[in-house]
């Protein structure tokens, strides 16, 4: 799932930006001394291959042509020292530059995690999380990569082709210069092939994704596919797709099976040549025949490190994409912040006033306008109206998940934005419509409103949101596991236990959002409960579905258009008969109906009225 | 227009699907390209034969060209023909390659082709259990497994195979003493190296579990940003989320540590074996036993023998892991298929009248757990039929029979007079309308929504009458793109009731006789659920519907009335029938025009205060 959003928004042609190519090696920089470890090793792991070569020449020319045994004793000695240093610097190299990878994907992590948490609502509610995921996860492997192996196989290839060429050109630089030639050439074309194979493999990447896509929507739509018997045409429809991804995916393969013999083609020319004019200088005794047969390992070998260069070409384009977009979101400032100066940290209860508030996400389409209300300590606020009036956004100011464009907001007479984020968002306690929990146990998730809290002080608050006797009623109780995201509770079970969570927090403000959903008639009751506990002494704002919760507010806005289109409470907004009193009719049957369930008790459904 | 180009031979599932062996599965599925893969496995032979060809030649050239001083036209052929061995390798190097990704990326599209094809033919009763994520994993990653071993690790061991079988047999004819001791350690590596790579296999599965871990966490801290934000937890948040990122650190580690010793170790060993054999190889050109080009020829293809065998230990993790990923697709395929034609009945007119008949029917998913139980009754074409009852009562089971959704356990169901087993289900399911509680639309645009269900070309115009019938037209018309605004992430998010009447304008272009709906307009406001129960109120006319009930409205006027309680209908009629006998639908009658006075009641009692 992580991939997905990756595919789509790849550039195909990605500039090579100085910055950030700058920045993404900065990354690097508390990592030195792995950095230079490795290097060290990786740059004497090639030196001493290329050398193998020159003392395979020398066993020849020294020990076997000139019979000399002890030479070859001597000779396969050092050989074997050299093994045993290059063992050595192997392990030195992938164990130094293995773990500055692995340094370097937890820093970026860390980092990009920790600027999320400083992040405001405004960035998320506008940012797919599909996407945010791709970077901390799929994009800071991609910079790992090019900062560790991309690195290392680089600077092997560059110091493997630069120390045979010079060993070449000790031995004999006519011949060398023959192999040199050749070497702009073969670099040209696998750089070529690598981008054009790198572009399919990309093409094929997308393809899979849409792929997947389609196949995901028909198995969770399978019901309608079955009902309208779409199968032919969606299987149609599923050939196009496999057909692309079949096309892109074997192009990016025939290609990468004509990348190796390319190469080796051209280098059989030079090697042709150079054991054509090499012959020659045998007879001139220009070079022995060690010396010709190390020219013609160097050709065969040097195939390598040339495709590794542009391999780490290609990787090159992929971690600058990558490290531009994990840099555009590290540089996304938050867009709500503690002013410069705040107060000293402190209880939030008194009156709550808004002052003449606007706001609006986007400019020219206000989404609060002029909104002035007071409440009192202590009191409860019902916030109702039509979705999309503006509701959840005066709870999100309140909460200051935004700031008002316009306006004031004062909570106990002082401008809000006078209080750090963290005092007013501590003392706020929130319960969400749809309660979110986290993976664990239940305790765990109930500590969440006070990370010090006894197994007692967890206990007393569930036993307040009347949450203990189904929690009590687990296998496990409190050390219940919730599953992912609480997947393995209820609706109102999860709604129980965030009232739990919030109880235990002990806030000055409470802000709920009500559930629409339905749940059961006792959890409902339970639900009620639960809320009342906490509202009691409190002053609270409660974005109200349910008629008992209208009714026992102290005050009633009915929001519409950002504004708020009547305010009072129960009974003198009834006898407007205005947008209150048709809110109240249509919820009030709608509330019955729902409890037209023949199989509970049918008079329960009526002590509400 | 496509399809001739992209037609391939077909892929046999039985076939597929008969064999418990995993590589006789695999054999199979790569029907129709046995003859490419044959032929890849012949050109990968012969490129290892032309390289084992150009070390025998390199010999003869020392030997027999510079050691005889023949510089003339024998070292300009020789140069040619070393240059035509690399030129030959590199040709057929490419020819296999291309041939295995042929055979491999033809073959995964068919099997991708049919498993969409079958996933989506599998009954009702395997998609309730089957979970959506498991199913797609099957389609895509483990395809994939099976693709890349098809196209790399099948072939790699081959390659690794035949390159020993061909250098070995050229050693051997050198020399035989020299052969067989230069394979000592072959056997060793290789222990070795499997020995490593299961260790590494779990090495890695550990690390991808602590990565998915991560994942997971990230997704919850980004999924509940409101609730982080709310509890001002991020301080907590960042150390919860380093404590899994360090421990990801160490995993990744611990892994590295195994690949920075396995490497250096088993080059130690490696060139151990190559010193040694060299050596003794050497030696034996001083004694005249060799001559020099045949410890050159002997050296190279030593080399390229005893290096890949340390691969061998991955590839064979590898295909043990393919066999998985081959079984776990087997599996999905061995699943039998919902037969869409079979049945021998279809009216003589086309169309079905419409009359159902339920006797005795009695249908249970599991064993000795009924869910409906001996359900009898008429309707005659053109009826309404509501179904009331709680939420498990077997409303939804009934339904699900009718479309052959689900097949009954005993009794019959007779449509115009004819069981409706001998309808082919495919016939069947064209007679027949749904419109669910929460319709599924697919991300298409909203025209190809519409004419979903109906596979001929639809007029514009008659699609806009659909939707003016369906009450939706002005709604699109006020999206931008109009009926090409798509549908879903990539377009617009329609709400509940827009949804439903999409659908409706879908069922409706399907003109079926039947017709199954869900009443459900609980999260609409009342203008929009006006217009759906008159779009509704249309579609009902002259088709039998049956409709799930969950308000009194719309039953009072249907034909025939069912009660259900625990899968038996406890009451049936019409509302002037039922409304007078005790049970259950008078209590919810009682209900329902109770709202009304206690409604009046309240506003009543507003006004007295």
């Amino acid at each position: 799932m992580s991939t997905y959003y990756d595919e789509n928004e790849l550039d195909d042609n990605v500039r090579f930006d100085g910055n950030v190519i700058k920045r993404l090696f900065e990354t690097l920089a508390p990592h030195k001394k792995t950095m230079i470890g490795s290097m060290i090793a990786i740059i004497l792991v090639s030196l001493l291959d290329a050398y193998f070569t020159l003392i395979n020449k020398r066993i020849i020319d020294e020990g076997i042509i000139a019979g000399d045994k002890t030479a070859l004793v001597r000779l396969f000695t050092l050989y074997g020292a050299i093994v045993l240093v290059q063992a050595v610097a192997v392990f030195f190299f992938i164990y130094l530059i293995g773990l500055q990878g692995e340094k370097v994907r937890y820093d970026l992590r860390k980092r990009l995690f920790n600027h999320l948490q400083q992040l405001s609502l405004a960035y998320f509610s506008k940012t797919p999380l599909g996407w945010i995921m791709s970077r901390v996860t799929s994009d800071t492997e991609k910079m790992a990569d090019l900062l560790t192996w991309g690195l290392i196989d680089s600077t092997y290839a560059l110091v493997n082709i630069i120390t045979a060429s010079a060993f070449m050109l000790s031995i004999n630089w006519q011949l060398a210069l023959i192999v040199i030639a050749s070497l702009p050439v073969m670099l040209f074309v696998a750089f070529k092939f690598r981008t054009r194979i790198y572009y399919h493999y990309r093409q094929s990447r997308k393809a899979n994704s849409k792929m997947t896509a389609n196949l995901n929507e028909n198995i969770t739509g399978v019901r309608v596919v079955k009902a309208l018997r779409r199968e032919d045409r969606n299987l149609e429809n599923f050939k196009v797709l496999s057909t692309d991804m079949y096309r892109s995916s074997y192009r990016a393969a025939y290609l990468s099976a004509l990348f190796q013999p390319t190469i080796q083609t051209i280098s059989a020319l030079s090697l042709a040549l150079v054991m054509w004019r090499g012959g020659l200088s045998v007879q001139n005794q220009a070079i022995t025949i060690g010396g010709l047969q190390a020219f013609i390992s160097y050709i065969m070998m040097i195939l390598w490190p040339v495709q590794d260069l542009a391999r780490v070409y290609a990787d090159m384009q992929n971690a600058v994409a990558s490290s531009e977009r994990v840099f555009s979101l590290i540089d996304t400032q938050p867009g709500i912040r503690d002013r410069e100066q705040t107060l000293p940290f402190t209880s939030l209860s008194g009156d709550i006033e808004f002052d003449d508030v606007s706001f609006h996400y986007k400019e020219d389409e206000p989404v609060i306008k002029h909104l002035s209300f007071h409440v009192n300590h202590g009191e409860t606020v019902a916030l109702v109206g039509p979705t999309g009036g503006g509701k959840t956004t005066i709870v999100n100011l309140l909460c200051r998940f935004y700031e008002p464009t316009e306006g004031t907001i004062r909570i106990g007479g002082t401008d809000y934005l006078n209080f750090s984020l963290q005092n007013i968002q501590s003392r706020i306690g929130v319960v969400l419509q749809t309660p979110h929990l986290f993976s664990g146990t239940i305790r765990e998730n109930i500590r969440y409103g006070k990370l010090d809290a006894t197994d007692e002080e967890i206990e007393a608050a569930a036993k307040l949101a009347g949450a203990h006797n189904f929690i009590v009623n687990f296998e496990h109780g409190y050390d219940q596991n919730v599953g992912e995201g609480g997947n393995l509770l209820s609706v109102g079970q999860k709604q129980l236990i965030s009232i739990a969570r919030a109880i235990l927090a002990n806030p000055d403000i409470f802000v709920m959002d009500e559930a629409t959903s339905s749940v059961d008639t006792l959890t409902e009751a339970l639900i009620q409960q639960g809320m009342e506990r906490l509202m009691e002494g409190r002053t609270s704002f409660i974005i109200a579905h349910r008629l008992s919760t209208i009714k026992h507010a102290d005050k009633i806005l009915v929001i519409r258009d950002g504004q708020i289109a009547e305010q009072g409470n129960h009974q003198s907004l009834m006898r407007l008969r205005g947008h209150y009193y048709r809110l109240y009719t249509q919820q009030f049957r709608h509330e019955l109906e729902s409890q037209l369930d023949p199989y509970q008790q049918v008079s329960e459904g009526f002590e509400e009225s | 227009m496509q399809n001739k180009k992209n037609a391939y031979p077909e892929l046999d599932r039985q076939k597929i699907t008969s064999n418990k062996n995993g590589l006789v599965t695999l054999w199979h599925l790569l029907s129709g390209y046995h003859g490419h893969y044959a032929l890849s496995a012949i050109m990968l032979a012969i490129s290892a034969a032309s390289r084992t060809g150009m070390y025998l030649f390199l010999g003869y050239f020392v030997d027999q060209i510079i050691g005889q001083g023949k510089f003339g036209t024998e070292l300009l052929q020789g140069a040619a023909t070393f240059m035509g061995l690399i030129m030959l390798q590199a040709l057929s190097g490419f020819l296999s390659n291309k041939l295995a990704a042929q055979t491999a990326e033809s073959s995964t599209r068919r099997l991708r082709d049919l498993l969409f094809d079958h996933i989506q033919r599998l009954s009702f009763a395997y998609h309730s259990e089957v979970k959506t994520g498991d199913l797609l994993e099957r389609a895509s990653s483990d395809v994939d497994t099976i693709r890349r071993f098809i196209a790399d690790q099948a072939i790699g061991v081959a390659r690794i195979i035949v390159i020993f079988i061909i250098n070995f047999t050229a050693i051997f004819q050198l020399n035989q003493r020299l052969a067989l001791i230069s394979i000592i350690i072959v056997p060793v590596i290789l222990v070795i190296s499997i020995f490593f790579f299961r260790k590494l296999s779990k090495a890695y599965e550990a690390y991808q579990e602590q990565e998915a871990v991560l994942s997971t966490n990230l997704q919850e801290n980004l999924s509940g940003v409101r609730v982080v934000k709310a509890f001002a937890r991020q301080s907590y948040e960042i150390k919860k989320f380093d404590q899994n990122n360090y421990e990801k650190y160490l995993r990744g580690k611990r892994l590295n540590l195994m690949h920075a010793l396995f490497w250096p170790i088993s080059d130690t060993i490696c060139a151990a074996q190559m010193i040694a054999s060299n050596f003794l190889a050497a030696t034996m050109v001083i004694d005249g036993i060799i001559t020099l080009g045949n410890f050159i020829t002997f050296s190279g293809l030593l080399g390229w023998l005893i290096w890949p065998i340390r691969n061998l230990g991955r590839l064979i993790v590898d295909t043990s892991r393919a066999l998985v990923s081959l079984n776990r697709v087997v599996e999905v395929l061995r699943v039998p298929e919902e037969p869409l034609f079979e049945g021998s009945y279809l009216p003589a007119s086309g169309t079905v009248h419409g009359d159902i008949s339920f006797e005795h029917v009695t249908f249970e998913y599991e064993k000795g757990h009924p869910v409906l139980e001996d359900v009898s009754f008429d309707a005659k074409a053109g009826q309404v039929i509501a179904l009331l009852g709680s939420t498990g009562s077997g409303k939804t089971s009934l339904v699900n029979l009718l479309p052959r959704f689900y097949d009954i356990t005993s009794g019959s169901i007779r449509l115009d007079g004819v069981d409706l087993r001998e309808y082919p289900r495919s016939f069947l399911r064209s007679q027949i309308g749904i419109v669910e509680q929460e319709p599924f639309l697919f991300s298409c645009s909203i025209r190809d929504n519409i004419t979903y269900g109906v596979n001929r070309e639809v007029t514009q115009a008659e699609i806009e009458e659909t939707a003016r019938e369906a009450a939706i037209h002005d709604v699109i018309l006020s999206f931008k793109d109009g009926y090409d605004t798509l549908v879903g992430e990539r377009g617009v998010t329609l709400s509940g009731g827009q949804k439903q009447r999409v659908a409706i304008a879908r069922t409706l272009l399907l003109n079926p006789r039947i017709l199954i709906m869900d009443d459900s307009t609980s999260s609409v406001d009342m203008e929009t659920e006006v217009q759906i129960r008159e779009a509704l109120q249309r579609l009902m006319k002259d088709r039998t519907t049956f409709i799930i009930a969950h308000r009194i409205q719309s039953i009072m006027n249907a034909d025939l009335i069912l009660v259900f309680d625990e899968g038996k209908i406890v009451q049936s009629g019409q509302h002037e029938d039922l409304i007078d006998q005790p049970g259950i639908y008078h209590s919810i009658f009682e209900i329902q025009t109770r709202i009304e006075s206690a409604l009046q009641e309240e506003i009543d009692s507003v006004h007295l205060l």
